[in-house]
């Protein structure tokens, strides 16, 4: 059932909280929703383009952060109520397009919904995305349950219509992906037509008087801040310790103050709204004790701001003393959890509590250790990007002259790793490969003798290589790009692109070919399988000795998850026992040793590989990499 | 090593002790043998590490830890005492009588003629031989006929992976193999046919070994780069070496002729061969090389039982024929092959001591190479 589409007002639903933001969203009314994907915000829009149609709404995956913006500004433009989504890195692209944003501000309600993903578990980077807010003199919001997920995205509509400026929400890992209940509220009937008054324009410049506004803005939405059912206190009247939280730390400060069973002694003031601050909220909340700690995801971000109110107030404040990630009392790095909760807030009243041993935690480990084998970051079973990693490494081995490969965000940032045997030297943003292509590949003329090349996949490339593809021909830089298409976004869930075909909500779309773009580009293109190893070793060498210019070699292959649901596998694998060398000199075990595609197995007694059948994909690069041919394939 | 620790023998060592030395010979030997070495552009690439102790890559390399005694006694039953060139059951001048092996031929066309003779006669139902690509790249071949043959004739100068053809096959029933090759390979040939590692190589197979005569070979990478340099860039058609005592290397290359002293390109002759102790290739069946003041003729070494049974059939059946050896020509050719052992051993004294080079030998050898070698005008 689409529970997220049903008009059941007072029923509760178990939602995920990046569903709940959806919900939110569908019960403020909203049109038009835009993103591009990245954990941990993908689910909001690929659950909002599930109910598209039923809906009516205009779900969209944009080709990037920006143009997603772009499209939900639009909407809310024309009196719409626009979504966009992201991760914190997408921010970063958003960011040009929203500091003008601010300055011209916004008709139909705008909330623009960033997860940020502590610990970078599945980013390039760590990052605190709330600092765009304070750059911004943008409203933010942050939820810290599944409930408020739902209601702040609801509010923050009505927010931004009243203000005239964009809402930020920030998510983080724990708050989007976990699941809780939530209680419906009524849907909307009915929305506004669109129509762009074209009667003023929206710009940012003259920038001044447009700064004065945003500033009256924003202090509206400071005194609306202040009312907020999203900020309280919880505790005792003059606590010992107050703990200053939002989002996900709100959960574990509470649990903590539970299980510590220090409620009597310890107050917590929990902010949904972190930007701009609640001012006179937080002075009045301070009084309560002079010692504070903040507990947040990823950056003091509270804590400073929360520090500038006290300096600015502190003649009837009195002397305070702040604890977080400044005082080192909470870790200034990484994600927090209950355990660093309990940990600060024990050492800070003088506790002393331990929820489980600390050699207990050691003996899980060893215990576990036994029993799972330990699986470093890898490619899955026939994973084109591994068969490419293997054709790139032999190609630079045997060119030998050290060049070195480039690259981004993808799955194929796993070539960094063992299963791409090393390969990849450089990951930074969407696109940086290619343009970091463009500087090293003019370098030549100051006496770099390595062979450059760039790797990028399908969507990374309309997302943010074509540029750089633009700067290198025009430039005239000398390199390889690889355009690693495998016909999805495959990191964040298989989202259709350009590239594919079709659209968010499934419908058929034009295909915007590779070859064609490069083409135009000025690049000599060609294309390979990577399934075909020695085909795609040969093209790489022919293509590295290759003098000047831009060359692109497309890779293409569709990712092995994505076959795997329409079409059968193309090869059924065997290894022949009797030819396997095993470890013997010829072999040493190229394939479990080396090559380690995860459907392969090594059997230690018989010193012989097998195929695993459970994983094998049937993809058949490993009988192309067999020395003694022992591993067969034939066409399934 | 006295801590118990296992001496590598593997690909690790030769890494160490050949790559790292630059004494790769690129004979080949180690090539087609596993997936971790490949060859590419005049070089042996490694790939991957294998950590096997023990390797065949190591164990027929003919740069690493050889018991020069040892394989002649293994092969000869007889050790090195004929220090100057090896083993002889006779020397002789020869030619091959029909004109299509001479025209190409560097001298008497002889290699060509006793392979096809071979091949004819049902000695060997394959040959490796080595023939060059466009780019003056040699490589490795099997051929079964005459016109192979002839495309493999002449010479590169250049040293090429040779014996990469022998193990990469493929190999099939009860085929025997001819092997024409560089002293370097004639030697890793013999270390593979007295290895103790298991064979999965067709070692087993090869019934014939011509040896060619050879005072050292040039490095494809390097050597290349020069000539493209001097000749702009263009593709070289042709290359030959003049004679003594004019020595001059003769390429075309677009619609030009270049001539070049060989002192130029002395620098790019490749490292192994400056420890080369070995000129005749003295581990072969018959070894063929020129004589010098005769051109058109072929000095002919037999050494073994099949080297000279070869020879007999082929002169029988008037495919060649044979002169003797003037004594001046078999005193000069002495003395050369020695002058090449004495070189190579002074080499290897320069960079760091005889007894820590790629074989040993008994000290007596080596002092007589040393004092019958002082003589000899270089």
């Amino acid at each position: 059932m689409k529970s997220i589409a049903q008009n059941a007002p007072g029923k509760t639903v178990l939602l995920m909280g990046n569903e709940a933001i959806a919900r939110g969203a569908i019960e403020a009314g909203v049109r038009v929703c835009a993103a591009y994907p990245g954990n941990p915000s993908s689910e909001i829009i690929g659950t909002l383009a599930k109910v598209a149609e039923e809906m009516n709404l205009h779900v969209e995956w944009s080709v990037n952060e920006k143009v997603a913006l772009e499209v939900a500004a639009a909407a809310s433009f024309a009196g719409l109520r626009g979504l966009c989504a992201m991760k914190q890195n997408g921010l970063n692209v958003a960011s040009d397009f929203l500091l003008n944003l601010n300055l011209t501000g916004c008709r139909g309600g705008l909330v623009l919904v960033v997860a940020d993903d502590p610990a970078g578990v599945s980013s390039s980077n760590e990052e605190d995305s709330r600092i765009f807010a304070k750059m911004g003199d943008l409203p933010l919001m942050e939820p810290a349950n599944f409930q408020e997920a739902k209601e702040m995205t609801k509010w923050a509509f009505k927010i931004s219509e009243e203000l005239g400026l964009p809402v930020l929400i920030r998510s983080v890992t724990r708050v989007s992906h976990a699941r809780g209940n939530v209680l419906l509220d009524e849907l909307p009937q009915s929305s506004p037509k669109p129509r762009f008054d074209s009667s003023r324009a929206l710009t940012a410049f003259p920038a001044l008087p447009n700064h004065k506004i945003l500033h009256e803005r924003f202090n509206r939405a400071k005194k609306v801040f202040e009312e907020s059912a999203f900020n309280f206190y919880r505790g005792p009247e003059k606590p010992e310790l107050m703990v200053v939280t939002c989002g996900s730390g709100w959960m574990y400060s509470l649990e903590t103050a539970i299980n510590l069973n220090v409620q009597d002694r310890v107050g917590i003031l929990k902010l949904g709204t972190t930007w701009p601050l609640p001012e006179n909220l937080i002075i009045k909340h301070l009084k309560r004790t002079d010692r504070i700690l903040f507990i947040e995801e990823v950056d003091p971000f509270l804590e400073n701001n929360v520090k500038e109110i006290y300096a600015q107030n502190c003649l009837g404040l009195g002397l305070k003393a702040f604890f977080g990630k400044t005082s080192k009392h909470v870790p200034d790095v990484g994600e927090l959890n209950p355990e660093i909760v309990n940990h600060a807030i024990q050492n800070l009243i003088n506790i002393s509590y331990e929820p489980r041993p600390t050699e207990y935690a050691l003996r899980v480990h060893e215990a576990a250790a036994e029993l799972v084998p330990a699986r470093p970051l890898g490619f899955c079973a026939g994973c084109p990007h591994r068969a490419t990693y293997w054709a790139i490494k032999v190609a630079l081995t045997l060119d030998g002259r050290d060049g070195f490969v480039l690259g981004d965000i993808g799955c194929y940032s796993l070539g960094m790793g063992p299963s791409g045997f090393g390969q990849m030297k450089t990951l930074h943003a969407m696109g940086s490969g290619t343009g970091l292509a463009c500087g090293l590949g003019q370098l030549d003329r100051f006496g770099l003798e390595q062979p450059v090349i760039a790797v990028c996949g399908d969507s990374t490339f309309y997302h943010a290589a074509m540029p750089a593809l633009a700067n290198a021909y025009y430039n005239g830089a000398n390199f390889l790009l690889l355009l690693l298409d495998n016909s999805a976004t495959a990191m964040t869930g298989f989202q259709p692109h350009p590239g594919t075909g079709s659209t968010a909500t499934g419908k058929e779309a034009p295909v915007i070919d590779l070859k064609a773009i490069c083409k135009v580009f000025g690049a000599r293109v060609e294309i390979v399988d990577p399934f075909d190893v020695t085909a795609t070793v040969e093209i790489l060498l022919k293509l590295l000795q290759e003098e000047k210019g831009v060359k692109v070699l497309i890779l293409k292959r569709e990712c092995a998850l994505v076959s795997a649901k329409h079409q059968k596998r193309l090869y059924e694998v065997e290894v022949d026992q009797k030819r396997c060398l095993g470890e013997t000199c010829g072999c040493n075990r190229l394939c479990t040793r080396i090559f380690k595609c995860p459907g392969l197995m090594w059997d230690e007694s018989a010193g012989k590989a097998h195929i695993d059948e459970a994983i094998c994909t049937g993809c058949g690069v490993c009988a192309e990499i067999c020395p003694a041919s022992a591993i067969r394939k034939e066409a399934a | 090593m006295g801590t118990g620790e296992k001496v590598n023998r593997g690909l690790k060592a030769l890494e160490e002790k050949v790559f790292g030395r630059n004494l790769c010979a690129f004979c080949g030997a180690c090539l087609s043998l596993c997936p971790y070495l490949r060859s590419w552009k005049g070089r042996v690439v490694k790939l991957d590490d294998c950590n096997l102790e023990e390797g065949r890559c190591f164990a027929y390399c003919p740069r690493t830890e050889i018991d020069l005694d040892g394989l002649y006694q293994g092969l000869f039953k007889k050790s090195d005492e004929e220090i100057e060139m090896g083993p002889i059951k006779k020397i002789m001048m020869a030619r091959a009588k029909n004109p299509i092996f001479t025209k190409k031929a560097q001298t008497g066309g002889v290699v060509s003629a006793l392979m096809d003779f071979a091949l004819r006669e049902k000695i060997i139902q394959a040959g490796i031989l080595t023939p060059r690509d466009g780019d003056l790249l040699p490589h490795g071949r099997i051929i079964k006929g005459r016109k192979e043959i002839l495309r493999c004739a002449g010479s590169s100068y250049v040293s090429g992976p040779t014996l990469e053809a022998l193990n990469r096959g493929p190999w099939k029933g009860e085929d025997r193999i001819g092997v024409v090759g560089l002293p370097c390979q004639v030697l890793a040939l013999a270390r593979m046919k007295t290895s103790k590692l298991e064979k999965k190589t067709p070692i087993d197979r090869v019934s014939l070994v011509i040896g060619l005569f050879c005072t050292w070979a040039l490095d494809y990478g390097p050597f290349t780069a020069f000539l493209c340099e001097r000749m702009g860039g263009h593709s070289i058609k042709k290359l030959n070496i003049t004679p003594p005592p004019e020595r001059m290397l003769e390429a075309t290359a677009g619609n030009e002729s270049y001539r070049i002293p060989v002192d130029d390109i002395r620098p790019f002759i490749r490292p192994s061969c400056q420890v080369c102790l070995d000129m005749t290739a003295e581990l072969s069946d018959i070894s063929v090389g020129t004589v010098e003041g005769k051109e058109g003729w072929n000095t002919v070494v037999i050494r073994t039982a099949v080297g000279g049974s070869l020879l007999k059939r082929a002169k029988d059946a008037g495919v060649i024929e044979t002169r003797p050896l003037p004594k001046a020509n078999l005193n000069h050719l002495k003395d050369a092959s020695l002058l090449k052992k004495r070189r190579a051993l002074d080499a290897l004294d320069e960079k760091g001591g005889i007894e820590k080079a790629y074989f040993s030998l008994t000290a007596n050898l080596i002092k007589r190479i040393l004092s019958e070698a002082k003589g000899i005008k270089t």
